[in-house]
């Protein structure tokens, strides 16, 4: 110092604003020689060189600019400033700054500005920078104000920071709430719309469908503007997946919006919107970047989350418009459905019984005698088998539907079976004008199909294309491809337009406008026949193109999958049986042809025409029968039907009849119910209301299947009601009954039995002992069992099985116990059908007491299926809804999912398994936990099965139904096992559906939750500040549980100037996003003022007067401590913090309590004291937060003493590890419910000394380690011991391990627990063996080792050799 | 650079050769504190090596010391005392407080 000069006395230290300063031509500035400053601008200036901290002085009327090297970085472009006028200086905010400076020069008051907004030019543009500063008065000699001292904070980051989060956390908080993608994306712009401070622009662009954009393939869904921008380059940013940042914006767009700036952006963002699960993008964002802010990594990460966030948001809405998508399509499904049942008999049953009627009657009436007339009526009673099969084709239609049709499977030589098929079409299609060519080579081994499922294809398109090509070919091919039969129907016909291919299979779906041989048909056709392939595991496809003609392609596997039975020994099919099956088809298309003269019974078919007079037949003395009908048919067929016993009178409509029988009384009228002019009803009302025919007998004849018609019927009157298609024989007997025994007969029977029949319930009588005994036809449609089968003992076939549904058995019980006992009543019971599924009845029943039979009861059913699923539908949804509006985890949400599931079903368990690229799925099951391999065999396979099953669509198999769903991570296939061959109905796959799209939304949103988390944790631990800790030290921080629960906690361990450590503990009030910020604010002004001041009671008193002015900082509660680690002094004071912990090697605490006062900000202006401990060698300590030790249901007392103790038993562990231990041992059940920070220490701090391998080292060495182990408590002979066996492990390294390498590094730690000292000497060379010849002496140095160290262990690798020597420290051992 | 040791030899009128030494003796120095036995023993007399003033001992120290082990009387402090034993000179080691 002596020979450094003044210089040296007045700007102390190193660094380069110091070496400046003494260079500095002082005596030609305005502020004079530094020799005559004044002393407090000495003492300032010589505070500011020597901090680390920001720090600047003003000084003179000018405010002359002095300041360290801190705050060089701060200044930027404008550095080097020294002596220069402060207004020259930061000339652009002077304007803020300037009359701030004046007041505290005018009034020597102190200013504090938090966050200010400065907008700054230090590096070339104009920059939005926030600043936390104090400036603080220096005085003269005189006492007057001369200057101005300032410690600054550059708070900008922090400041951005909060207002990123605050983007993040309002984009985040819009998940759910837009249901399309457009309204999405809306939302989406509009909240970015709200943070154009950190976005001043945002637009949207979203991949186009099509694909026809100019863009690219892009179309812009939101803009910021109402203008929007065109020619961003989105395009690009679509096809390669990577984001584009724009740095010439301006140039290229003109100004775009600029926020709250001054200045339009210049830089910006485009980046993709990824799929889910990392699939293509969706779309783009356009993300400007404010001018204020340069857009650099951190920024660049910020948009890159605004991106995510976004797609997320696109993501759930596209999710959400598939599942509703799917919902439709169900809704149809279910529509198309019930079209077609109620379609069903109004279609059929009139032809049936004109075929079937004349038929048998003609049977009976000809006798064995006339052979060949018998054999043409076997022909037609066939067809009309026939028919009535096609009927009952339809019906298994519904049948494949719901998975119960199975096929027959027999070994067929397919090349002749369709050959002979093709055959009988052959006639039809010549006729037709047409060229017809089969080509059915024989295949190399026969094929497994159902024989009758196999003619239903063939004809069926054999049909089509007759009936669609009105010139030209047919062609019918039959080969063989890779192991598969190909049969080829093609046609030159119409054609389908393209448009139509896609539901051409669809059932009921008809194509429109298409030129054809008849309008006629169903639709059901090709759908039943794609269905029939399909049981035969085949495919079926279709080529077509508008007026060329169609082509139909099936393709069968030769051999019927495992599993499924083939008859065996199958006969070979006979001609016979073909031309039966065929006929229906054949007989079909002749209609469709124009009439041929050698075809008069086809012409026949078509119908004749015949006047419409009443006419009379038949003998005249017979019965008198008035028949009225519009269907010339009918009327021909039941006039020849009656005419053999009666007189009968044939009219067309019911004013002919009511005419005909005014004139002349019948002794019967029969009618068809509908009828053009007067319908049956009105004739029977018009009838009775007439003395002359009120008491004619009529009989309807109806088509309308529906009770409540015959209902209407005998309502008006009717005396009776026959229902199409009915038999010859029945007719004639009703005819005869009515005719005969009319008045004999009590209208009162008929009446009970038409009403029971006509009930629209179910009706059943049951026996005193519950036997079923009578039932109706609705009954028999419910559940299955007929009259045929009457009487029905209890228990009832259609109870539940006890075996695999216990609970619905149970019910049925209790029902019939209800039915044996009380008078009446009601119940709800599941019922088995027949066919096996599943229907929910609700029954009404009342005792009736019989003369004869004793007690009976009567009741009905009402199906109520429907409803019980859709109140199951909507409770399971429900409870789902409530679960997946409180699960925040994806883990919560799946496994609470999965257990709705299995109450739902009675589930055995529900299994869910999550691929992702692992080799093997993690996996959920409701109830008890599982893992991968001790699953079931057959369970894996399901579960891996399924991932190859479309979205969403149930997989029902043998004892139980698995779906696929999405998941963030990956695909997610869920299995439910059900008990006792227990089947999921359509309806329960229906709600399966739609619970697993609920799961997948809900999984979505949970996993935008933990991201968010994620989001939040990163940047709070940003706020933390690095986690570089001074030797000697470990610290910890947990936030609080999830979800989403960000800190108020803090630690900060300083390395003060002097060579003290100062450690600061805090925990501001509450731990959520607003506790984090007022944390880190309060955080950094704990440091400012410790490197001002390092005194922990001044200290917490200016925080008192800082954290008054930060709103929620009241009632922080700080430790703050200042260590000598030479000494292990502490000096510390506690602003309302739990009391520090010193566990000691004997196993004593301490508590640092003294110097105790109020948390901060509590009262106005109070004293802080400071209390002084030393820590003892070998003793911890442990400063933390509440969280640590706080516990709802007992006092903090016994917190801090289990930390103690924790503390104490850890005592050999090395720091890290009782950090980790510490964490863990105090963890309530359940996770820290509050934010943790704790800091620990332990004295001495590890000795860690590098020097160059030389024997020149050996003494000073030697001296540091001496002087740390007399700071370790040891005893002299301890201490002696360590020291000699340190010294050989050295002087080896020096001799042996750089021999080859002199210079060379070498590395000496040791450290000291409670009861363990270690010495670690490495270097990186190799030793020799003890007792080697070379180097003889040396080999004394590693016994001596051993002989004074308890374990010695020498480590030789590659790297070097690294010796590690403990001892242990005996309790007696003064400490 | 060596560590400093000081090392003076004289002989008492009994024919013992009095070897004494002050400060470190280790690697560094070692070579030195084996010459100074040397010459004392260079004549067969017996030797006293006075350590009581040395605070540091280390192998290369006890290696000088050992080939003189049979005509050899040391005195030294506590301090020393383990390491003289590891290497077997208790029984010809005097200590003193």
């Amino acid at each position: 110092m002596r020979d450094g000069g003044w210089e040296h006395l007045v700007f102390p230290g190193g660094g380069e604003m110091v070496q400046r300063m003494r260079d500095y031509p002082w005596e030609e500035s305005a502020l004079g020689d530094p020799r005559d400053w004044p002393s407090s601008l000495r003492t300032a200036c010589r505070i500011c060189l020597t901090s680390r901290f920001p720090m600047i002085v003003w000084w003179g009327p000018e405010l002359r600019f002095l300041y360290n090297d801190a705050y060089m970085p701060l200044l930027g472009d404008k550095h080097p400033a020294l002596g220069l006028p402060g207004r020259e200086v930061w000339s652009e905010i002077w304007n803020t700054i300037g009359p701030m400076l004046d007041s505290v020069l005018s009034t020597g008051e102190a200013t504090w500005s938090e966050d200010l907004l400065l907008p700054m030019r230090r590096h070339a543009y104009w920059e939005e920078t926030y600043w936390t500063y104090s400036y603080s008065p220096l005085h003269d000699e005189t006492g007057t104000v001369c200057g101005v001292f300032t410690a600054v904070t550059d708070s900008t980051e922090q400041v951005v920071g909060r207002r990123r989060l605050a983007a993040l956390q309002d984009l985040g908080a819009q998940a759910g709430r837009g249901r399309e993608v457009a309204e999405v994306c809306d939302l989406a712009v509009r909240t970015l719309s709200r943070a154009g401070q950190v976005v001043p622009y945002a637009a949207i662009y979203l991949r186009d469908p099509d694909g026809g954009f100019a863009g690219g393939g892009a179309a812009l869904a939101a803009s910021s503007t109402a203008d929007p921008v065109p020619d961003w380059p989105v395009g690009q940013v679509l096809s390669t997946g990577q984001p584009l940042t724009l740095t010439d914006v301006t140039q290229r767009f003109g100004p775009l919006p600029s926020g709250d700036w001054p200045d339009p952006p210049a830089e910006a963002m485009v980046l993709p919107l990824r799929g889910d699960g990392g699939g293509d993008p969706v779309g783009v964002i356009v993300l400007a970047a404010t001018a204020g802010r340069a857009l650099d990594a951190a920024y660049q990460d910020f948009l890159g989350l605004v991106a995510r966030q976004t797609a997320a948001l696109v993501n759930g809405a596209i999710a959400y418009q598939a599942q509703l998508h799917r919902a439709e399509e169900l809704a149809e499904l279910d529509h198309a459905k019930t079209t077609f049942f109620s379609n069903i008999s109004h279609e059929f049953r009139t032809p049936l019984t004109l075929i079937m009627g004349p038929v048998e009657e003609l049977r009976q009436r000809l006798g064995p005698a006339d052979g060949a007339a018998r054999a043409e009526l076997d022909v037609i009673h066939r067809n009309g088998l026939r028919l009535g099969k096609l009927v009952n084709s339809l019906l298994d239609f519904s049948r494949i539907e719901a998975g119960r049709m199975r096929a027959d499977y027999e070994p067929v030589d397919l090349s002749a079976f369709t050959a002979e098929l093709a055959s009988v079409f052959r006639s039809a299609i010549e006729r037709a004008g047409l060229a017809y060519q089969v080509d059915c080579p024989a295949l190399s081994s026969p094929v497994d199909v159902d024989r009758e499922m196999w003619e239903k294809i063939v004809l069926n398109l054999l049909s089509n294309a007759l009936k669609f090509t009105i010139e030209g070919a047919v062609t019918v091919t039959l080969s063989e491809k890779d192991g598969q039969a190909l049969l080829r129907v093609a046609d030159t016909g119409a054609g389908i337009p393209r448009a139509e291919l896609p539901r051409l299979f669809d059932r009921f779906y008809r194509v429109q406008n298409v030129r054809a041989r008849s309008n006629e048909g169903s639709g059901i056709g090709l759908a039943l026949v794609r269905e029939l392939v399909g049981l035969h595991h085949g495919t079926i496809s279709v080529e077509s193109t508008e007026r060329e003609g169609t082509a139909f392609t099936v393709r069968l596997p030769f051999s019927h999958p495992a599993g499924t039975e083939t008859a065996p020994d199958a006969e070979p099919g006979d001609s016979s049986s073909v031309l039966a099956a065929a006929d229906p088809y054949v007989q079909e298309a002749m209609r469709w042809l124009p009439p041929d003269d050698g075809a008069a019974d086809v012409a026949a078919a078509v119908g004749v025409s015949e006047p419409e007079q009443a006419r009379t037949a038949g003998a005249p003395g017979a019965p008198h029968v008035l028949l009225a009908d519009d269907n010339a048919d009918m009327r021909e067929y039941l006039q020849r039907l009656l005419l053999p016993g009666y007189r009968v009178t044939t009219v067309t409509d019911g004013l002919a009849a009511l005419d005909a029988a005014r004139s002349r009384r019948p002794d019967l009228v029969i009618s068809d119910v509908m009828m053009p002019g007067l319908d049956g009803l009105g004739l029977v009302a018009a009838l009775r209301a007439d003395p002359r025919t009120a008491d004619v007998p009529v009989l309807l004849l109806s088509a309308r299947a529906g009770q409540e018609a015959a209902i209407e019927g005998l309502d008006a009157g009717a005396d009776d009601y026959l229902v199409k298609p009915f038999s010859a024989a029945e007719l004639l007997a009703r005819v005869r009954t009515s005719v005969q025994l009319s008045r004999m007969r009590s209208q009162h029977a008929r009446w009970r039995a038409a009403l029971i029949e006509s009930l629209h319930e179910a009706f059943y009588l049951c026996g005193p002992d519950g036997t079923v005994l009578e039932i109706n036809s609705a009954f028999a449609d419910m559940l299955g069992y007929g009259a045929v089968g009457l009487p029905y003992p209890a228990p009832h076939p259609w109870w539940p099985d006890q075996q695999s549904d216990p609970e619905g058995y149970r019910m049925a019980q209790d029902a019939y116990r209800d039915i044996g006992e009380r008078p009446g009543g009601s119940f709800t019971v599941p019922f088995t059908h027949r066919d096996g599924h599943r229907v929910w009845v609700a029954g009404i029943f009342n005792e009736v007491n019989d003369q004869d039979n004793g007690r009976l009861v009567v009741g009905t059913l009402r199906d109520i299926t429907a409803e019980h699923y859709a109140i199951q539908r909507d409770s399971a949804l429900a409870a789902l809804g409530h679960i997946l509006a409180g699960a925040a985890s994806m883990a919560d949400t799946l496994r609470d999912t999965l257990g709705e599931l299995h109450r739902l079903w009675h589930a055995r368990r529900v299994v869910a398994a999550i691929w992702t690229d692992e080799a093997s799925p993690s996996v959920t099951a409701s109830g008890r936990d599982v893992s991968w391999p001790t699953l079931p065999e057959q369970m894996r396979g399901a579960l891996a099965g399924l991932r190859d099953q479309p979205p969403l669509i149930p997989e029902v198999a043998s004892g139980g139904a698995g779906v696929r769903l999405e998941h963030p991570s990956g695909t997610l296939t869920i299995w439910i096992d059900l008990t006792g061959g227990r089947v999921l109905t359509a309806e329960d796959q229906t709600l399966l559906s739609l619970v697993c799209g609920r799961l997948g939304q809900a999984l979505h949103r949970a996993h935008q939750i933990d991201e968010q988390r994620e989001t939040a944790l990163a940047l709070q631990r940003a706020i933390l500040g690095p986690p570089q800790l001074p030797i000697g030290f470990s610290a910890r921080y947990e936030p609080a549980t999830r979800p989403l629960e960000v800190g108020g906690d803090w630690h900060d361990i300083m390395a003060l100037p002097d060579g003290r450590i100062a450690i600061v503990v805090g925990d501001c009030v509450g731990h959520d996003l607003g506790a984090a910020t007022v944390m880190g604010q309060l955080r950094s002004a704990c440091r400012a003022l410790l490197l001002q001041d390092a005194r922990p009671g001044p200290m917490l008193a200016a925080m008192d007067r800082f954290a008054a002015s930060v709103p929620g900082a009241e009632f922080t509660t700080v430790f703050c401590a200042i260590l000598d680690p030479a000494t292990g002094q502490l000096t510390y004071s506690a602003a309302g913090h739990p009391p520090g912990i010193v566990a000691y090697p004997d196993g004593g605490t301490h508590l640092l309590e003294s110097a105790r006062s109020f948390p901060l900000a509590t009262v106005p202006q109070i004293e802080r004291g400071e209390a002084r401990w030393t820590l003892p060698p070998r003793s911890t300590l442990l400063l933390y937060t509440d969280g640590l030790v706080e516990r709802r249901d007992r006092c903090l007392t016994d917190g801090i003493a289990e930390a103690g103790a924790a503390v104490v038993a850890g005592g050999e562990d090395s720091l890290e590890d009782l950090a980790t231990q510490l964490m863990r041992r105090l963890t309530p059940p359940g996770g820290y419910g509050d934010d943790v920070a704790i800091v620990l220490y332990r004295h001495p701090a590890p000795l860690d000394l590098s020097f160059p391998a030389g024997t020149g080292q050996l003494r000073p060495v030697r001296a540091r380690l001496r002087g740390w182990l007399d700071g370790c408590g040891l005893s002299t002979l301890l201490a002696q011991d360590a020291l000699v066996a340190a010294g050989e492990a050295v002087a080896n390294a020096i001799e042996h391990g750089h021999r080859d390498l002199p210079g060379s590094q070498i590395r000496l730690q040791a450290t000291v627990t409670a009861n363990l000292l270690r010495i670690t000497v490495a270097d990186t060379g190799h030793w020799l063996a003890p007792g080697s010849e070379r180097i003889p002496y040396r080999g004394k140095g590693i016994p001596l080792m051993r002989a004074l160290m308890d374990n010695v262990s020498i480590d030789a690798g590659q790297a070097g050799t690294t010796v590690t020597m403990d001892v242990r420290i005996a309790s007696d051992n003064p400490a | 650079m060596t560590t400093p040791l000081e090392l003076s030899t004289r002989h008492d009128g009994n024919g013992t050769t009095v070897v004494t030494a002050a400060g470190e003796i280790d690697m560094s120095n070692a070579a030195r504190f084996r010459d100074a036995l040397s010459q004392a023993g260079a004549d067969g007399t017996d030797i006293t090596v006075d350590l009581t003033k040395v605070n540091y001992l280390d192998s290369a120290g006890l290696t000088a010391l050992l080939p003189y082990a049979p005509r050899i009387r040391i005195i030294a402090t506590p301090v020393l005392a383990p390491v003289l034993a590891v290497s077997g000179l208790d029984p010809v080691t005097t200590v003193v407080p």
